[in-house]
């Protein structure tokens, strides 16, 4: 594949962390090329390094080893301050759990990252409610995330991911926490979303309901990508 | 700055998440600044209190002699002509009255006893306008015009040489040309005010009498002593008058250059201030530190969110300070507001320490104490506070700012 069209490119990453005297290799040299437009979900059992190579890729975490490079930048070489700004405008993020701030409203949530961007007020609060009702939330707006089911802040968190019109969206487990039928719809969400508007999206999952809604399957175990399918 | 909207808002609303912790931090913050409000406007009410009692009582704002008479306390060492320096502080800016003085130290001699003294000759009308001496004379009273060899004794004095109103005292001094001079008063009046050198040692006389008796020409004095508008008007004043009477063998000496222990009260004061700011600073860093390591720990996962999402560690710094500036701001509205409302309402009705601090007198406190609050007093309270809201809020504040995102999204 021409590597001059993926998003995101990664050769040798290996990341170890300490457990006591011990050290275990979440990442064993992972090789990952991801095209713009892709809808891919990270699959393997627990502890396969899932987490750990989205992390690295969200540039939320260093590797110890290997080389990382998303929209054509070496994201690797970035300070901390750079690699922010990178996220900020590059990346959407969806989490498992504690996704939202939970001081802030729905649309305030979905608002933030504009915020942080600049958006003049009025623009992102009309983006802001333009996208919680692209998700269904329509109505729910001044809502506090705990005055939200599990799925509908998800929805949220969808929604702020998207709001910013981002190069990727990076999901973590996002329907781990929730009941079968919000997680089938929040997976029929963001295939729409990506079938409609072209947004990039992978998805660390071993929830049955992802990986069925997913158009590429990437396979791992033991820290290391090991099928490919559906490519 | 930057996005300070968003870090207000998100202090506030944190800051209503937990009503109670808020509350309590705001209440123990509130009761801290109103303490040390009220402590330190006590203080500049204190000091002021005493600087106004050793000045008014006796001293004077400032005194003029002929150089070296502070050192000498010689009679030899007098202004020999007073009324050209007179004429000039008659008017000056900054001097609401002036008086003259004949000091020598002495002995009195009473039918029963015998005691060293301290002789005033006082000139009896001007004296009234910038001393408290007249107000003091409780038995007996004060000079009237053209009275000659009159005196008035300190209370313990006169107890001492059981003499009262009425009675005759012999005075004895030595004059300028070293001849001890005698001469024989009657007791008008003793006076008390509290201060022991006045009390024990004090005889005042009228200048005149003075004059005559210890052999000084017409119109010599020791001192010159000023009453100035205000404490602030002797320092200008000082200057002034040293360039201007340079060369004329004159000291120009303020108040506390003439008592040491005055000085000493000053510094004292200022040390006292100082402790004060301390206790300020730790108090506030203390509950501050407190509130906002508890807060950072709850919201160790919404500070990786926020780092996940493109907040850069500095705006995460910035938005825990503006939290900490937020809770400091509560509690420091309230303190000051209760405390400075305790310090005008005693500083207006006195606050009456009579119980406790009557025995103080010699070192011009007076039992009624009239709380002042000084912009300076306030200026500094804050000061503190805010240095010690962002003492304490500096450590979460960088703490949360350096959370790799990662590994504060794992945190449970």
């Amino acid at each position: 594949m021409n590597q001059d069209h993926m998003l995101i490119c990664a050769r040798g990453l290996v990341r170890r962390f300490h457990s006591g005297q011990e050290e275990v290799a979440a990442l064993n040299g992972v090789d990952l090329d991801l095209p713009k437009g892709a809808f891919s979900v990270l699959a393997g059992r627990s502890g396969s390094g899932k987490t750990t190579l989205l992390n690295i890729l969200g540039t939320l975490d260093m590797p110890d080893a290997g080389t990382l490079s998303i929209s054509g930048r070496d994201v690797l070489t970035f300070s901390a301050a750079e690699r922010a700004d990178f996220r900020l405008y590059r990346m959407g993020f969806i989490f498992q759990a504690y996704n939202l701030i939970r001081v802030l409203s729905a649309r305030e949530n979905v608002a933030y990252v504009l915020q942080l961007r600049g958006v003049p007020k009025a623009e992102r609060l009309r983006r802001a409610d333009a996208w919680l009702a692209e998700v269904g939330l329509a109505g729910l707006e001044t809502r506090r995330p705990d005055q939200l089911s599990g799925g509908q802040q998800q929805r949220v968190a969808v929604a702020r991911a998207l709001a910013s019109e981002p190069d990727i969206v990076l999901a973590d487990e996002p329907t781990a926490n929730l009941d079968s039928h919000s997680g089938e719809s929040l997976m029929h969400l963001m295939r729409e979303l990506n079938g409609k508007r072209g947004v990039t999206f992978l998805i660390a999952s071993h929830d049955p309901v992802a990986m069925d809604a997913a158009r590429e399957l990437v396979m791992m175990e033991d820290g290391r990508i090991v099928e490919r399918i559906g490519q | 700055m930057k996005h300070l909207s968003v870090y207000l808002r998100l202090g506030l609303r944190n800051l209503w998440l937990h009503p109670a912790r808020t509350g309590l931090t705001v209440l123990a913050l509130a009761i801290g600044i109103a303490a040390l409000t009220f402590l330190t406007a006590m203080n500049d009410g204190w000091m002021q209190n005493i600087r106004e009692n050793f000045v008014l009582t006796e001293v004077g704002h400032l005194q003029v002699h002929a150089r070296g008479f502070e050192q000498s306390h010689s009679i030899r060492d007098h202004i020999r002509d007073p009324r050209p320096l007179l004429q000039r502080l008659t008017g000056m800016q900054g001097v609401r009255a002036v008086t003259t003085r004949i000091r020598v130290s002495g002995l009195a001699s009473a039918a029963g006893a015998n005691a060293g003294v301290l002789v005033s000759g006082v000139d009896i009308e001007r004296e009234r306008q910038v001393s408290r001496l007249s107000t003091f004379v409780g038995q007996g009273r004060w000079f009237v015009a053209g009275e000659e060899r009159a005196v008035i004794l300190g209370d313990v004095l006169a107890e001492r040489l059981e003499v009262g109103p009425g009675d005759k005292v012999v005075l004895m001094a030595a004059s300028p040309g070293g001849d001890i001079m005698s001469e024989v008063f009657r007791v008008r009046g003793l006076i008390h005010s509290g201060v022991m050198d006045i009390d024990n040692l004090m005889a005042l006389v009228p200048i005149a009498s003075a004059r005559r008796w210890l052999a000084l020409d017409e119109g010599a004095v020791t001192d010159i002593v000023i009453r100035a508008r205000a404490f602030a008007d002797v320092n200008p004043l000082q200057r002034a008058l040293r360039t201007e009477w340079d060369g004329q063998g004159l000291e120009v000496l303020r108040w506390m250059d003439i008592d040491p222990m005055a000085e000493q009260w000053a510094r004292f004061a200022d040390a006292y201030t100082w402790i004060v700011l301390a206790v300020v600073i730790l108090v506030v860093l203390a509950e501050v530190l407190n509130t906002m390591l508890m807060s950072m720990h709850d919201r160790i996962r919404e500070f990786g969110l926020m780092s996940a999402l493109g907040t850069a560690g500095s705006e995460v710094f910035a938005m825990v300070m503006w939290e900490t500036v937020i809770l400091v701001c509560l509690g420091g509205v309230l303190g000051f507001a209760l405390g400075g409302w305790l310090s005008v309402y005693y500083g207006q009705h006195g606050l009456d320490l009579s119980r406790f601090a009557t025995a103080f007198s010699f070192m011009y406190m007076s039992p009624v104490v009239y709380p002042l609050l000084t912009l300076e007093g306030c200026a500094r309270i804050l000061g503190a506070a805010v240095v010690g809201a962002m003492i304490a809020g500096l450590y979460p504040a960088w703490k949360a700012s350096r959370l790799e995102p990662a590994v504060a999204m794992r945190e449970v």
